[in-house]
């Protein structure tokens, strides 16, 4: 019996010692949703759709490749930078994390994220093979601070079935959309008439980011220079009103779907109850794909199109992009090797996420015959030229966020007037921005 | 009791050592750390630097601190006697014993043991435009639906029906609890004098449970001061932060705005609101147990 117990106990201390030694552990915390269940075991990265699922298929597949380094994903809540806070603040932060380009300024002035150019060039990965806007995101004191994955931005995306019963749809099959604020509301005006349906659908219950990205699309359109200092933003401007005006006037027509949230606003595009969805990028794959089977509401008649020119200033969108960084903590050389791995399977792999929507951060994709053949690619290339995002020194940019979304959300709903909500947020951010 | 004190020795006190020791860390000296933080401009990640009662000053000037404290005090004053009142009725129709009854507090108490999440996503199936529960039905009656979770008024009143649909349990098991307690003579008594059941509850129940429905009123305004779930995932505060209540306003502050020092001095204020709460209770039930006497 001792000797039966001996044998086991030694059994299993080698099998732990063996098995300590095979695997390298990395902990990834990520946004992108959760989707075990469908995607938990597939490492066929081609088979999946959505941000989720080609993720985690991704994540599997580079174990799949690599069986000596265990990814430990721990999936998070949008956007998650609560919970990676109070991580880091507690000296128990994960060794690589999904990020915004918006966000790494808040992280990186603190010292709470490492470079990594030398995770990079140990790889044999050179910055010039990401694109300018992909570079310069994760790009603070000549140093990157993060792998860059994509550049997002919102679009319209069309429900063509929908336009084709409003009569917005040109001979070639394309459709008619606004070139300024007069013509979106005339051409809402006409969809409503026509479909009985609001024109556009979007986020705007329990979410601050669209009415932010929105705002941000159309001041950029207007030349408006709302962050000449970065410590300091200018809201209380003509530019702004006009933009907050034609929100409104949008709500008031009639012209837009009411109180759906971010899910509900998904749901209810992909059920036909609206022509434009006012989303991200990362919707086109779910979107193609639904509009790829029979006997949905984007059957055969999706497409989608950049947030269009409204005003004459010039062709803008706002734009960010994801980016994975490592937070500050100790590591071992075959940790950090492990990480350097799989950044550069990621780069690598790069098209694949661009499957999403996203365009790639990584140069060569776009030449790849595969990226091209993608649905709608070509209708949204030009974001590369006029996707631009905030100044890179501006801190705190996802509660600036929260601060426009909830006071443009009280103007649009007509809970405060105009003049007041834009002058709440200026001061609401100014003080914030003043309290660093 | 003379012959027991002489007897007692502070080697006895180390009974009570272990939860001193966890009561002194996880309550005594956070307590303290939050009001050191309140007095400096500090962030998450590192030390700060003293600005005396400057963090008090700015969130008395802040507008948002002033109507997230409006809504925490408009929201104790409506889910408060909701709760108690409910707690009570509930509490009156169930104290039989019958098998209906058993499994109907069961039933009633279920909905306590559920997590935040889960009560705040079946309450979204009800309030959500287009697709909810409400919707459908006004959309079957002909009216115009109601944008529950992002209109201002109807947006803290969703979070109030979800919270009284899940805080409902505990008041009615204490009333249970005290109902059972009163004598039956006395319910004989009555019965004796022929009273009415009105007179019977207000002259003979009610009185007999006045320190319980104290006592679970003064609960619930503790507890409902720190509502913070069920606001952040049904609405996230909103529209117009009508529905933001004090903890989001704390936790928005601290974690997203990284201004440590801000969010513990608008703790302190809340710690100050929860303390009058207790101290209330404390003098209430003591001066009735003086009468007693």
């Amino acid at each position: 019996m001792r000797r039966f117990l001996l044998s086991t106990a030694a059994l299993i201390a080698l099998t732990c010692a063996t098995s300590a030694q095979a695997q390298t552990k990395i902990e990834l915390q990520r946004f992108f949703g959760a989707c075990d269940a469908d995607y938990g075991k597939v490492t066929d990265v081609s088979k999946a759709v959505g941000e989720c699922g080609i993720i985690t298929s991704l994540i599997n597949k580079f174990e799949a490749d690599n069986p000596d380094i265990d990814v430990n994903v721990t999936t998070v809540e949008w956007p998650g930078y609560d919970q990676l806070n109070a991580q880091l603040a507690s000296g128990a932060a994960p060794d690589v994390v999904s990020m915004h380009y918006s966000a790494i300024s808040d992280y990186q002035s603190r010292g709470l994220i490492d470079p990594i150019d030398d995770v990079l060039s140990a790889q044999g990965i050179s910055p010039d093979s990401f694109t300018d806007a992909a570079r310069g995101g994760v790009t603070k004191e000549d140093h990157l601070f993060g792998l860059p994955f994509d550049n997002w931005t919102m679009l319209f995306h069309v429900n063509l079935n929908l336009m084709k019963q409003a009569g917005l749809v040109n001979a070639d099959g394309t459709p008619i959309l606004p070139t300024s604020a007069e013509e979106l509301i005339a051409q809402g005006k006409q969809f409503k008439e026509k479909t009985g349906k609001p024109y556009l659908v979007q986020i705007l219950a329990n979410e601050t980011a669209a009415y932010a990205r929105v705002l941000y699309t159309l001041l950029q359109q207007q030349n408006a220079d709302f962050f000449a200092d970065p410590t300091k933003i200018t809201l209380n401007t003509p530019e702004a009103k006009n933009v907050v005006e034609l929100m409104k006037k949008i709500k008031d027509e009639g012209l837009t779907t009411t109180g759906l949230d971010y899910a509900a606003s998904v749901t209810s595009f992909t059920n036909g109850d609206g022509g434009i969805a006012v989303n991200g990028t990362w919707l086109i794959g779910d979107f193609v794909a639904q509009s790829e089977k029979e006997g949905t509401a984007l059957s055969g008649g999706y497409t989608v199109y950049p947030v269009p020119q409204l005003y004459p200033g010039r062709d803008s969108t706002y734009a960010d992009g994801h980016s994975w960084v490592m937070p500050h903590k100790d590591r071992t050389p075959e940790q950090t090797e492990a990480i350097g791995k799989l950044f550069k399977f990621l780069a690598e792999n790069d098209f694949q996420w661009a499957r999403t929507g996203h365009l790639p951060a990584v140069k060569a994709v776009f030449a790849m015959p595969e990226f091209k053949a993608l649905p709608h690619r070509e209708n949204i290339a030009e974001i590369a030229e006029t996707g631009r995002s905030l100044p890179g020194a501006v801190q705190r940019q996802f509660a600036i966020q929260d601060i426009i979304g909830e006071e443009v959300g009280a103007a649009v709903n007509g809970d405060k007037s105009i003049d007041e909500a834009l002058g709440s947020a200026e001061s609401r951010i100014n003080d914030l921005l003043a309290n660093i | 009791m003379a012959e027991s004190y002489r007897r007692s020795q502070w080697s006895n006190g180390l009974f009570i050592l272990p939860y001193l020791s966890v009561f002194a860390v996880l309550l005594v000296f956070p307590l303290f750390w939050g009001a050191w933080l309140s007095l400096h401009k500090v962030d998450l990640f590192g030390p700060g630097r003293f600005v005396g009662l400057g963090n008090y000053t700015r969130v008395l000037a802040d507008p948002v601190f002033l109507q997230a404290l409006r809504n925490s005090i408009i929201f104790v004053l409506v889910s408060v006697p909701a709760l108690v009142i409910l707690g009570l009725f509930l509490a009156l129709a169930l104290n039989k014993t019958t098998r209906t009854t058993s499994f109907l507090r069961g039933l009633f108490f279920s909905s306590s043991v559920l997590s935040v999440t889960i009560v705040t996503l079946i309450w979204r199936f009800v309030f959500i435009p287009g697709d909810g529960l409400l919707a459908v039905i006004s959309e079957q009656f002909g009216i115009q639906p109601v944008n529950f979770l992002s209109t201002s008024g109807w947006s803290l009143f969703s979070v109030g029906v979800a919270t009284v649909w899940w805080c409902l349990g505990l008041p009615m098991m204490l009333f249970l609890a005290a109902l059972q307690q009163i004598p039956n003579d006395l319910y004989e008594a009555a019965a004796l004098d022929n009273a009415s059941p009105w007179r019977v509850l207000t002259r003979v129940t009610l009185p007999s449970i006045a320190r319980t429905i104290m006592l679970v009123t003064i609960i619930q305004i503790v507890m409902q001061f720190q509502l913070f779930g069920q606001a952040q995932i049904m609405t996230n505060g909103g529209p117009n932060g009508t529905s933001r209540p004090l903890v989001m306003y704390i936790y928005e502050v601290g974690f997203v705005r990284w201004d440590v020092g801000k969010a513990a001095a608008a703790s302190e204020f809340l710690f100050l609101i929860i303390l009058v709460a207790a101290m209330a209770q404390y003098v209430i039930s003591s001066r009735k147990s003086e009468v007693s006497e």
